[in-house]
């Protein structure tokens, strides 16, 4: 075997076997489960029956779907709307004390996010750190209602996935060529026009990698939703686990989360066409520049 | 040479999980739920080691013991009506009472509960009870006597609730004049018709130990743990404990011993001496619930004995209810639940 | 004006991420359980931690797993990204669904489906399956982060090194990893944070005698998170940024 084979064969092979051993024959049981019927005690029945997916058409479910989706977005949005700038400042700095800003990003992140929550909510609550500086300083008189509503969980959210958002980003943006921006001044660009023309169309496959790696978990995280917002909407993720360990009705949990992954990624793949076209008609290829 | 001894570290590491040297029982409980120094002196005394494990949840336990069979550990401490459900599939051996000289300990009004009739497969730990909390400093305790007074329109967006199904329609079934373990669906509906108008009223269903959010001052109503109020007392006694008209939820947690379980006989030790009258005493002083043993009881300081927030009297034990394994209404429940959350 | 918003952005960062941090170690130290006020300093829960040999076992099993698992995902994650990035197989795609697949799919489905298959496959539970389980749900982490990175990458550069004499090793050597060291660093410092906080996972696929922390502290809230587990992320964070201090200085001092 010649040496490029090797080589082609060991980033190949190694991985494929362990994402069908460890993603694929788990997702075949998910879909082979979700057809079935479930069983009071032997939990799973093999009976083939579509109606697991006949439930998910009830207005319950749309409902917690699009709450879901909507806080994973609103998610993504403000991590990406913090994180861009501020990878791009972390690849500004001199080589020696990046990789110090990048490790302080992430320790905070070593601790367990279940105690980190909770420090959240000392800050946030009626009598936390937050409502004692602006009572101290009279800005308000009563003590505001910060915890428990949905401000509580998207704090809380991006507070959990920010540094998922920034570290793609830099090891994206770290690569952008400086000449290629100051040749854009040069001739003339403004700085906008450098970002909406240059940076940003070069930097898209960072930007979608921090949305994903944002985005996509957050459809199914709730601990952090429920202990901050108070638990009164539900959300993808406790249906799904609610089904699975407390209604024992897998073949619905199957079902679910079959659909979720299905309906992600359908619109991810609507994104992508729509992207497509519009980066051929804008971006760096574009002659205007 | 580094590589190879990082390696030998992680293989041993590996290895260690399956060494079985000397005697053992293995242990899945809450953490913190047994205090250490018990655990040392069992050690001692018998020379049995504990492998103490813990979960998070009681669904967790469940599920994990039900797709392993019933394998793996030698004493499981589930809640109140997980007993039931798993003895019922199986997934428990019964305990042998001959093996169990302090088993007399236990105090009778404690034992033969629904969810395990006879205690042929359960030996009571502790108990406890989910009633009201109230900071007397914000709401004057005498205006409150039960569940109905969390729908009072005053207390708009101000209540805690547990975040557990069962325990939510307790209140509501309990209200209307029915048993929280029903499994009457007309009876749920019409409790979750009742709770649907609660709902204003919520402000926050707690997913954690609810005492918290009454000392940071963000609640000074709603449903609470006995134990939580007592812990929270030593920071604030302003904050009380009140056993509901309706009745209280009560609920128990005891040890069974999986079918699957490969060191019976130490499992049978471990119950025996957790049952010791001294044992029981120290697990109450560390834990801060109740225990069910009447020789322990005895041992406590009068403070505690006699506080009925810990030990509520025998009327208060019989108009509440311990809640039972539902079976299949369990679907019911959550649909309720589902559209109870959802506002619909 | 840039300036002053660069200030603003970064000082702001950094302070939402440090506030909390800061209320947790204080609260360490706190001598009022709850930590909703300042009850006196108090060395009571760091005492506590000391005696507790349990939570102190379970942070260095978790750290073991969170570094070793790390390791591999980025490992296992790069090659990945690689061969998306540089071969055509038959496949290709439907690889890069199945890591959407993972990504997407809830945890406890995870769970449940790690558990089935350790026992099918009669893999004690210890510290063995909650390496593979770790590493495999990190692997979709690491393989993003790197494949973004090449994603824009000439792939021209590789050829011309071929065409200069260089063998396929040589050039993924010599071109592409150094290329891709900030992602392979990035991944595996995302890896090693999400293994540390798995808990759902986590507890279904470990098994008596190797336990992590995040099962741990989850477990307390039955009774009430005890501060401790403050005292222990305080000496965590001491311990990570004396590390980085420490390499840092070694570093600019050469």
């Amino acid at each position: 075997m010649k040496q490029t084979d090797v080589f082609r064969w060991v980033s190949v092979v190694p991985v494929n076997l362990w994402l069908w051993l460890w993603v694929l024959l788990p997702t075949l049981m998910l879909v082979a489960v979700s057809f079935a019927t479930r069983e009071p005690e032997d939990l799973i029945e093999w009976t083939l029956t579509f109606d697991n997916y006949a439930r998910l058409s009830d207005s319950l479910y749309i409902t917690v779907f699009w709450d879901s989706l909507w806080l994973a977005g609103i998610t993504a949005l403000l991590c990406l709307a913090a994180g861009f700038p501020f990878a791009w400042w972390l690849t500004r700095l001199q080589p020696r004390w990046r990789a110090l800003a990048l490790f302080l990003i992430i320790i905070p992140f070593w601790t367990n996010s279940l105690i980190r929550t909770y420090a959240i909510k000392l800050i946030l609550g009626k009598q936390g750190i937050i409502n004692n500086v602006l009572l101290g300083i009279g800005v308000i008189d009563a003590p505001l209602d910060m915890l428990y509503t949905p401000g509580a969980v998207i704090c809380g959210l991006v507070y959990i996935l920010f540094p998922f958002m920034v570290l793609p980003l830099y090891s994206n943006l770290e690569k952008l060529d400086q000449s290629l921006l100051e040749a854009a001044r040069d001739l003339g660009a403004s700085r906008l026009q450098v970002l909406r023309k240059i940076v940003i169309p070069l930097t898209m496959p960072g930007i979608v990698a921090g949305v994903l790696i944002v985005f996509l978990p957050a459809m199914g995280m709730f601990y952090i939703a429920d202990l901050l917002g108070g638990a009164k909407n539900l959300l993808l993720g406790n249906i799904i686990k609610n089904q699975f360990l407390s209604s024992m009705d897998w073949p619905f949990g199957s079902a679910i989360s079959i659909a979720m992954i299905v309906l992600m990624g359908l619109l991810m793949l609507a994104y992508f066409q729509a992207a497509k076209r519009i980066n051929r008609s804008g971006g760096i290829h574009d002659s205007t520049l | 040479m580094n590589m190879k001894k990082w390696w030998i570290a992680l293989t041993l590491a590996g290895v260690s999980t399956l060494a079985t040297a000397g005697e053992q029982v293995i242990v899945y409980n809450w953490s913190e739920y047994i205090p250490e120094d018990t655990l040392q002196k069992f050690k001692k005394e018998t020379g049995i080691e504990v492998v103490y494990s813990t979960y998070e949840s009681n669904e967790t336990l469940y599920t994990k013991l039900k797709l392993m069979k019933g394998a793996g550990y030698d004493v499981v401490v589930p809640s109140t009506y997980y007993v039931s459900k798993m003895k019922k599939e199986g997934l428990l051996q019964k305990v042998d009472k001959a093996k169990l000289d302090n088993f007399k300990n236990l105090d009778p009004d404690l034992l033969n509960k629904p969810f395990d009739p006879n205690n042929d497969y359960s030996v009571p730990y502790l108990w406890g009870s989910t009633g009201i909390g109230i900071n007397v400093r914000d709401i004057p305790e005498d205006s409150i006597s039960g569940w109905q007074d969390f729908w009072n329109p005053k207390f708009k967006n101000q209540i805690l609730l547990t975040d557990d199904v069962r325990e939510v329609f307790h209140m509501a079934l309990r209200i209307k004049g029915h048993s929280a373990n029903t499994t009457d669906e007309a009876h749920i509906k019409e409790a979750y018709e009742y709770l649907k108008e609660l709902m204003p009223n919520v402000r926050v269903f707690n997913s954690d130990a609810p005492g918290e959010p009454f000392l940071t001052g963000d609640v000074s109503l709603g449903m609470i743990w006995n134990g939580s109020v007592v812990q929270a007392q030593e920071d604030n006694t302003d904050i009380q404990y009140l056993y509901p008209k309706e009745g209280a939820v009560f609920w128990m947690d005891s040890f069974v011993i999986p079918a699957g379980a490969k060191n019976v006989e130490n499992a049978h030790k471990f119950i025996n001496y957790m049952l010791k009258a001294e044992v029981a005493k120290d697990c109450v002083d560390y834990v801060g619930y109740a225990t069910p043993n009447k020789a322990g009881k005895a041992l406590l300081d009068d403070e505690t004995a006699s506080n009925p927030t810990i030990f509520p009297d025998k009327e208060t034990l019989d108009a509440g209810e311990f809640h039972n394994d539902v079976g299949d209404a369990v679907l019911i429940y959550d649909k309720y639940w589902q559209l109870l959350k959802a506002g619909k | 004006m840039i300036r002053l918003c660069k200030w603003v952005l970064v000082s702001g960062v950094f302070l939402y991420l440090y506030v909390p941090i800061a209320v947790l170690v204080v609260n360490g130290f706190n001598a009022n359980k709850f930590g909703n006020y300042w009850g006196g300093f108090s060395l009571k829960w760091f005492d506590k931690l000391l005696n507790n040999q349990n939570l102190m076992d379970a942070a260095g099993h978790s750290l073991v797993v969170a570094s070793t698992s790390a390791t591999l995902a980025t490992v296992l994650g790069a090659l990945g990204a690689i061969a998306l990035y540089r071969y055509r197989f038959r496949g290709k795609q439907f690889m890069g669904g199945l890591v959407f697949v993972e990504m997407m799919a809830p945890d406890i489905v995870l769970a449940i489906a790690f558990l089935l298959m350790f026992m099918a496959l009669g893999v004690a539970l210890g510290f063995w399956s909650l390496l593979i389980a770790h590493t495999t749900f990190c692997v979709p982490f690491t393989l993003i982060t790197v494949y973004s990175r090449l994603n824009n990458f000439d792939v021209s550069v590789l050829d011309a090194a071929r065409d200069l004499g260089a063998t396929e090793w040589t050039a993924v050597r010599k071109v592409l990893l150094p290329m891709s060291a900030p992602a392979l660093i990035s991944g595996w410092l995302l890896s090693f944070t999400l293994s540390l906080d798995d808990v759902i996972i986590s507890s279904f696929v470990s098994g008596p005698g190797y336990e992590i922390l995040p099962i741990r502290v989850y477990s307390m809230v039955k009774l009430g998170i005890s501060p401790e587990i403050n005292v222990l992320a305080a000496i965590m964070l001491l311990l990570s940024l004396t590390l980085i201090v420490l390499s840092q200085w070694i570093l600019n001092r050469k």
